[in-house]
């Protein structure tokens, strides 16, 4: 083995290198700025009150203030929420099919007395008759509707990703400056993709119902298009980063772009879109559930609806589904996650 | 062979001004016989790449004419030039995850319709011919379905020989196909890209850097530099003296001595620009 002595420069030694220290007082200023500019905000959004209030609050659940009113506000809304409504009841004159020797499951008749008041044409008084009526009760309707609007959601979800993956797919060729046929094609797919992403669902979908009228279908388009800006953004990205190699081995024999996209491009960025597209089909399963919320169909339409009627308990058993939903989606995909990688 | 093989690829006062103003090319004038294994020597930068590129139009020059195979290169003769020309690249090129199978049927891709490309449904013919040359470059029946980028460099190289094969070419470009691997497997390699080639009676062009494998492989040998060829002879004419003067800093006899090559020193910058642009 050979061992040298390391060098040591010469005590007189002057080097003409520098090396600094990571910071300077341009970044002692621009920290200042950013302070500054946090403060003002803060003061915009009221976070001095939000802290305020959320303290007298915790004050208020360990006995040290009698008064709070987000306290206040809270328990109103439990108190009005609880028990969730499971059950329907369906004034059976009402129903005209309803064959009372063959009941649907878990239901029955009941009577209920009903006091009503009508006016009195003749004497313009109001009389007081009590009225004992048949109705259906179902002790687990409720569960069963929000059940089924549950899968319509699921389905609004899966619809708006499908849609979204095949517009993307061209959207994103165009939108690939090295694949796009020409400047322009690549500038208005470019400009497509930026507006599509720009809008929200929810502003999407509050104009989609004006124009095919409530339900599903303006869900799924919703959530189609904006996912579809999303998709196509990543997806040409991805194109214009792949690895240039192959694609220069099939240019060499003059395959042409649509084969050499295919043969040279997709097999790289194949795992890639599978995660964009899984990422899209989560986001669009938790954005199935609210959309709802302006008429575009799901459970959030069923959610906006009892809101509005305040029938509390009916919103409660939603908020519980929405939560079970989510969790049972999260843990199937965490395997499916788990499984692929 | 024919007595007189006649000129497969014709380079004419071949010039290339990159925009950034490096002179590539200076008016290099090569003519390659029909079934010659021609390779091309000289240091990194002479423009052996770029000469290559030249031929099936990767590259354009900025003056001179191309001419393969009686076809002269133009915007409108280039797709039915390249079909017969195909390339072997250093890096290999494969997509690296597509499985062994797809890589050398895309050597097929000018010849098969777009719906039966998008499908992956190439003929029978052409799937025949796929696994003919995998066999052929020492391959097995199950790597047919192995990932590309699971191969070694030299089991890469094969597949990269296979699918330069699969349209039965009148011309190989090969760019310093053994750059990455070890001395052994590059003299097999050499000799399966000799002997494909010798079979179709295939005219290659190879730039290499290993002198000796020049030597044993070249029908010709191309010397290059600065963008000129300085050499141009049989591997008997190469001498050592020759080959001196090639690689270093040396008097070609015309009383102008050269310097040495700044560029030799960013090349791996310029690969990285050149992935990116
Ligand atoms: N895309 C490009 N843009 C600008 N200059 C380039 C480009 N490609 C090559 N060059 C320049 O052209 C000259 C010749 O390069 P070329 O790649 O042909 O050399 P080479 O002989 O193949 O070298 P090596 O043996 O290292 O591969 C070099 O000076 C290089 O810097
Ligand atoms: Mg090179």
């Amino acid at each position: 083995m050979i061992t040298r002595p390391i060098p040591v420069p010469p005590k007189d030694a002057r080097l003409n290198w520098h090396l600094d220290q990571p910071f300077r007082l341009k970044h002692l200023v621009i920290a200042v700025l950013l302070l500054v500019l946090l403060v003002v905000t803060g003061q915009r959004t009221e976070m001095d009150r939000m802290l305020a209030m959320t303290t007298e609050a915790v004050g208020n659940l360990v006995g040290l203030n009698d008064d709070s009113q987000v306290v206040r506000g809270l328990g109103k809304v439990a108190d009005s929420m609880w028990p969730p409504t499971l059950a329907t009841s369906e004034e059976a004159a009402r129903l005209g099919d309803l064959d009372t020797d063959n009941l649907p499951w878990f239901s029955r008749i009941e009577s209920t007395e009903t006091v009503r008041q009508r006016l009195n044409t003749d004497t313009l008084e109001l009389e007081t008759t009590t009225e004992t009526i048949e109705v259906l009760y179902r002790p687990m309707g409720y569960v069963q509707t929000v059940f089924v609007k549950m899968i319509e959601t699921l389905e609004i979800a899966l619809w708006g990703t499908l849609l979204a993956v095949s517009l993307s797919i061209p959207l994103a060729w165009f939108a690939a400056s090295n694949y796009s046929p020409n400047r322009a094609t690549y500038t208005i797919a470019r400009g497509l993709i930026s507006l599509l992403r720009s809008v929200p669902e929810l502003i999407v979908a509050l104009f989609l119902v004006l124009a095919y009228g409530f339900g599903p279908i303006a869900g799924v388009l919703a959530l189609g298009l904006h996912a579809a800006g999303f998709l196509g953004k990543f997806y040409a990205e991805d194109i214009e980063n792949a690895d240039k190699h192959p694609q220069e081995a099939l240019e060499a024999i003059g395959a042409g772009k649509i084969k050499t996209l295919w043969y040279a491009v997709m097999p790289q960025v194949l795992p890639q879109y599978v995660a964009y597209t899984a990422y899209i089909l989560d986001r669009n399963l938790r954005m199935a559930t609210v959309i709802g919320l302006v008429g575009a169909g799901g459970i959030g339409q069923e959610l906006k609806g009892r809101f509005d009627m305040y029938d509390y308990g009916h919103v409660m058993t939603i908020l519980i589904a929405i939560f079970l939903f989510v969790f049972v989606l999260d843990q199937i995909s965490a395997r499916i996650r788990a499984r692929m990688i | 062979m024919n007595a007189t093989p006649q000129t497969m690829v014709q380079l004419n006062g071949i010039g290339k001004t990159w925009p950034d103003g490096t002179r590539a090319l200076n008016t290099v004038d090569l003519e390659v016989p029909e079934g010659q294994f021609c390779v091309i020597l000289g240091p990194s930068g002479a423009g052996k790449s770029t000469l290559l590129r030249a031929v099936n139009g990767l590259m354009q020059p900025t003056e001179g004419k191309v001419n393969v195979d009686g076809i002269e290169l133009t915007p409108g003769t280039e797709k039915a030039l390249r079909k017969k020309v195909a390339m072997i690249h250093q890096h290999f090129n494969l997509a690296t995850r597509a499985s062994v199978a797809a890589n050398v049927l895309s050597g097929a891709l000018p010849d098969v319709s777009l719906a039966r490309a998008l499908c992956g449904w190439f003929h029978p013919e052409q799937r025949a011919k796929a696994c003919h040359y995998l066999e052929r470059v020492g391959l097995k029946p199950d790597h047919l379905r192995r990932r590309a980028g699971e191969l070694s460099g030299g089991q890469q190289q094969r597949v990269g020989i296979a699918r330069a094969f699969m349209l039965d070419p009148k011309v190989v470009l090969a760019d310093e196909p053994v750059a990455s691997l070890d001395p052994k497997i590059s003299r097999d390699i050499l000799a399966l890209l000799r002997d494909a080639a010798r079979d179709l009676n295939a005219t290659v062009i190879c730039s290499l850097h290993q002198v000796d494998l020049a030597r044993e492989f070249g029908d010709r040998i191309v010397g290059m530099r600065d963008g000129e060829v300085v050499f141009d002879g049989t591997p008997d004419e190469f001498d050592e003296q020759r080959l001196n003067r090639l690689y270093h800093n040396a008097d070609w006899g015309d009383g102008e001595p050269r310097e040495d090559h700044p560029e030799a020193e960013a090349e791996p910058a310029r690969h990285a620009a050149m992935g990116g642009a």
